[in-house]
């Protein structure tokens, strides 16, 4: 009895020990389940929750890109009929990753050679063999090249397609829209002007609308290149406005410009000669002086009588007239032959304060107001604006502007005497007409009509009449200065002309760097002879597309100068 | 019992069924969706398209290019300015240039006649000569203005004259009976036609030079129309006149 009683007594905490154990063991085994489930458990949800999210707002494998991919990388450009100057294309382009090639080296290089013989064999071989990654071969590649590299099937040539700025229109308006650099931004023109609203992707959607005019532009380019290669002009440049709008309806600036390849064409090429270039621009700023005058009170009709010598002497300096009267003569008279003479005496009546007065308020003395980047400064007489100046300046010497300059001068003057700031913008709901201020008064701009209508009929300007459709204008020569000189041999020659000249509405510059004389000219480089006809021919071929009618019967007020100009001066 | 016991059973099943639902539901929207995308996507792609075929129409039939091929081959240039009418009366006035040849001529014609026969009906017998000579002339006139088959009427101005000269003699009244007779003449021949001519003739003279006058007077027979002719020179000077200007001024309108 006793012997079992220890043996229970000792056995009995062994088994309390076991089970206890036991205990220990199954808790922790069910601690270890329980953190594995969870584990596990959280994975799954980790999962789920995954899923759910993909399923919820990631991608499937169809998925496209969506509506965005219309908009394009950069905003399209177009003229104000919508016709697209430039745009932003998917175009191929051709790459090479030397590391990932697998073909025989050699024998690619010589393919590549073949169809892309702008570098030898040698050339692809070394840089199949160099270590970089990456080489581009060809951008803006035509589909028929790319067809071809495929074939070859080396996966080291890649292929991608890449946004590249295209103008459908090449030259046409090259100055005005100018071009980007090959990432895509604008370094000329409206690209770099509106480089942001191009490449902003709130906005670029939306095409940015010119006031330019496709038709007029390719008009007046192809005019006055005709005119520059038969003058053999080293340059040119033609603006046409509205008058009543400042809206430019063709700007062009001579030798053309690829802004496809615009790394190509010469420095020459890429200079804006209509905006950026600053000439002096010769008897075109006469009719300035004229209204300023009249404006004044100092002229107060075209009879108004000058003397008019062979030539008259002041300050020191002799001024020559190219048809010089020798006699009295009038205002009307003074601006039919293009007197320099009864200019200069007009001028001088009028101050150079005024004249100064009446530059500023045309914007003359400043950088001509557009949107353009590319602006020249005007180039005056400055602190030495003396009476000689004022006589040189009131017939367009001694002054530099741009040919845009003076298109605002002529809107100006003949759209009743406001002054608007030219836009290359399409004047439409979205974008106003921009605020004017008076420089003429009404009178005087009505009056002027018919004086420069007097110069086309009658004086210098008769070959830049295109009959029916009453042009108004004046004929600008200036000497060129070169090294310090004026040199008759060297001219820059310009028209200036309003139509239709009973009821203003388009005024358009052209201008010819340099022309020189030929046969048919009779040995003449004034404007008259060159860059005369060529603006009656652009006239008409511009005006039908403008809506301006051509009508015979009808012309401005003439009886205001016709009584004034002495009938034995006619030639 | 069994319903009891598989009553959550049941419940799982309708759970589960009606999820399912959901999510065929589900699938079916999203299935549509990505349709719709896909369509969307395939008008974007077709506008893209479109756009780079107009670009490449565009760049092809660029300005610079119709121009080069209007200077090569076209060589067309602007209109002139007389090309452009001021609407569809201009154009109309254009479509008959020959017509102002025709009006020229019987302003001649009118205005010849007119005053001759007024002064034979006044006065007598030399100045009804002169009438009967100044009235071939005027005949001539008509005939060089019509400038059609002079070679006929020739030999009927030669006969005009004397019988001209004779009326003279015998100045209105003889012309009256003489009418008469000219009609009674003609009547047998050509009823109608005569008495058209003895009546209007001296306006259709006037009016269209020759033409129709040898037309109605030459196919029947020659002799009777010359006398038909001569008559109404001398004695229709008050007829005539008020035709005359009443046709004139209606050919002027």
């Amino acid at each position: 009895m006793n012997a079992p009683t220890p043996a229970l007594v000792a056995s009995r905490p062994e088994r309390l020990r076991l089970v206890g154990q036991r205990r220990q063991i199954l808790t922790m085994m069910h601690q270890r389940l329980m953190f594995g489930m969870l584990v596990y458990a959280g994975v799954i949800a980790l999962i789920v929750v995954r899923i759910l999210w993909l399923a919820a707002f990631g991608d499937h494998a169809g998925a496209k890109r969506g509506l965005a991919s219309l908009v394009p990388e950069r905003g399209d450009i177009v003229d104000r009929d919508g016709v697209p100057l430039a745009r932003t294309m998917d175009a191929w382009t051709i790459g090479l990753h030397p590391g990932k090639v697998i073909g025989d080296k050699l024998t690619l290089a010589r393919k590549l050679a073949q169809l892309m013989p702008e570098r030898d064999e040698a050339a692809y071989f070394a840089m199949l063999r160099s270590g970089k990654r990456f080489y581009y071969l060809r951008r803006r590649a035509a589909p028929g090249l790319v067809e071809a590299v495929n074939a070859i099937g080396e996966p080291g040539l890649a292929l991608e397609r890449e946004p590249d700025r295209l103008y459908p229109q090449t030259t046409l308006a090259a100055h005005v829209i100018g071009y980007t650099t090959i990432d895509g931004h604008g370094v000329a023109g409206v690209e770099r002007a509106f480089d942001k609203q191009l490449s902003e992707p709130a906005s670029r959607g939306q095409p940015l609308q010119l006031s330019i005019d496709a038709r007029v532009q390719q008009a007046l380019e192809h005019e006055l290149l005709f005119a520059m290669t038969k003058f053999s002009a080293i340059g040119g440049a033609g603006v046409v406005m509205n008058i009543h709008t400042g809206e430019v309806l063709a700007m062009t600036s001579l030798p053309q410009l690829n802004p496809n390849a615009a790394g190509q064409g010469s420095p020459e090429a890429r200079f804006n000669r209509a905006t950026l270039g600053v000439y002096e621009l010769g008897s075109t700023f006469k009719p300035f002086t004229v209204a300023m005058a009249m404006d004044s009170g100092i002229i107060k009709s075209f009879g108004q009588m000058y003397s008019c010598p062979q030539e008259l002497h002041v300050y020191g300096h002799t001024i020559h007239d190219t048809h010089p009267y020798g006699r009295m003569c009038s205002v009307a008279e003074i601006m039919k032959e293009s007197s320099n003479i009864g200019t200069a005496q007009i001028a001088d009546q009028l101050g150079a304060t005024r004249q100064k007065a009446f530059l500023q308020k045309m914007g003359f003395l400043n950088r001509v107001n557009i949107e353009l980047k590319e602006r020249g400064r005007t180039l005056t007489p400055g602190s030495n604006w003396g009476p000689l100046e004022t006589m040189t300046v009131g017939y367009g010497h001694g002054i530099a502007v741009t040919p845009l300059h003076l298109a605002t001068g002529y809107a100006t003057l003949f759209n009743g005497g406001i002054y608007r700031p030219a836009t290359l913008l399409k004047v439409d709901r979205t974008h106003a007409v921009a605020q004017g201020h008076r420089v003429f008064s009404e009178e005087t701009s009505y009056k002027m009509r018919s004086l420069l209508r007097l110069v086309v009929m009658q004086g210098t300007g008769k070959m830049a009449d295109a009959p029916g459709y009453r042009v108004g204008g004046k004929t600008g020569t200036a000497e060129k200065l070169i090294n310090g000189h004026y040199t008759s041999a060297s001219v820059v020659t310009s028209f200036a002309g309003v139509f239709p000249m009973n009821e203003p509405r388009y005024v358009m510059v052209m201008m010819l760097d340099d022309p020189k004389a030929t046969k048919e000219t009779y040995g003449f480089h004034t404007a008259a002879w060159n860059i005369g006809p060529a603006f009656g021919t652009t006239v008409s071929r511009i005006a039908p597309m403008l809506g301006v009618r051509p009508d015979k019967n009808r012309e401005p007020d003439m009886s205001l100068v016709l009584p004034f100009v002495h009938e034995e001066a006619r030639h | 019992m069994s319903a009891r016991s598989f009553r959550s059973v049941f419940m799982v099943a309708s759970c589960a069924g009606a999820a399912l639902g959901c999510y065929l539901v589900s699938l079916n929207v999203a299935s549509e969706r990505a349709s719709l995308e896909d369509v969307e996507n395939k008008i974007v792609m077709t506008q893209r398209d479109i756009r780079s075929l107009q670009t490449e129409i565009g760049t092809r039939g660029r300005l610079a290019q119709l121009e080069r091929w209007n200077v090569k081959v076209l060589a067309l240039s602007a209109p002139s300015a007389d090309q452009f009418l001021e609407g569809g009366f201009q154009l109309a006035r254009l479509a008959r240039p020959q017509e102002k040849l025709n009006v020229e001529a019987p302003v001649v014609l009118a205005s010849a006649p007119a005053p001759q026969p007024t002064s034979p009906s006044l006065v007598e017998g030399e100045p009804a000569m002169e009438s009967g000579a100044g009235a071939p002339s005027a005949a001539q006139l008509m005939r060089q203005a019509s400038l059609k088959l002079p070679d006929r009427e020739e030999p009927a101005v030669v006969p005009v004259v004397p019988p001209a000269q004779h009326k003279a003699a015998e100045p209105a009244k003889g012309a009256d009976t003489k009418q008469k007779t000219v009609k009674a003449a003609e009547m047998k021949p050509a009823p109608v036609k005569a008495q058209k001519p003895a009546e209007s003739k001296p306006a259709l003279t006037a009016k269209k030079a020759g033409d129709k006058k040898e037309e109605a007077s030459a196919k029947p027979v020659t002799k009777p129309v010359r006398m038909a002719k001569v008559d109404p020179l001398a004695p229709l000077p008050v007829k005539s006149n008020s035709k005359k200007t009443a046709k004139e001024s209606g050919s002027a309108r």
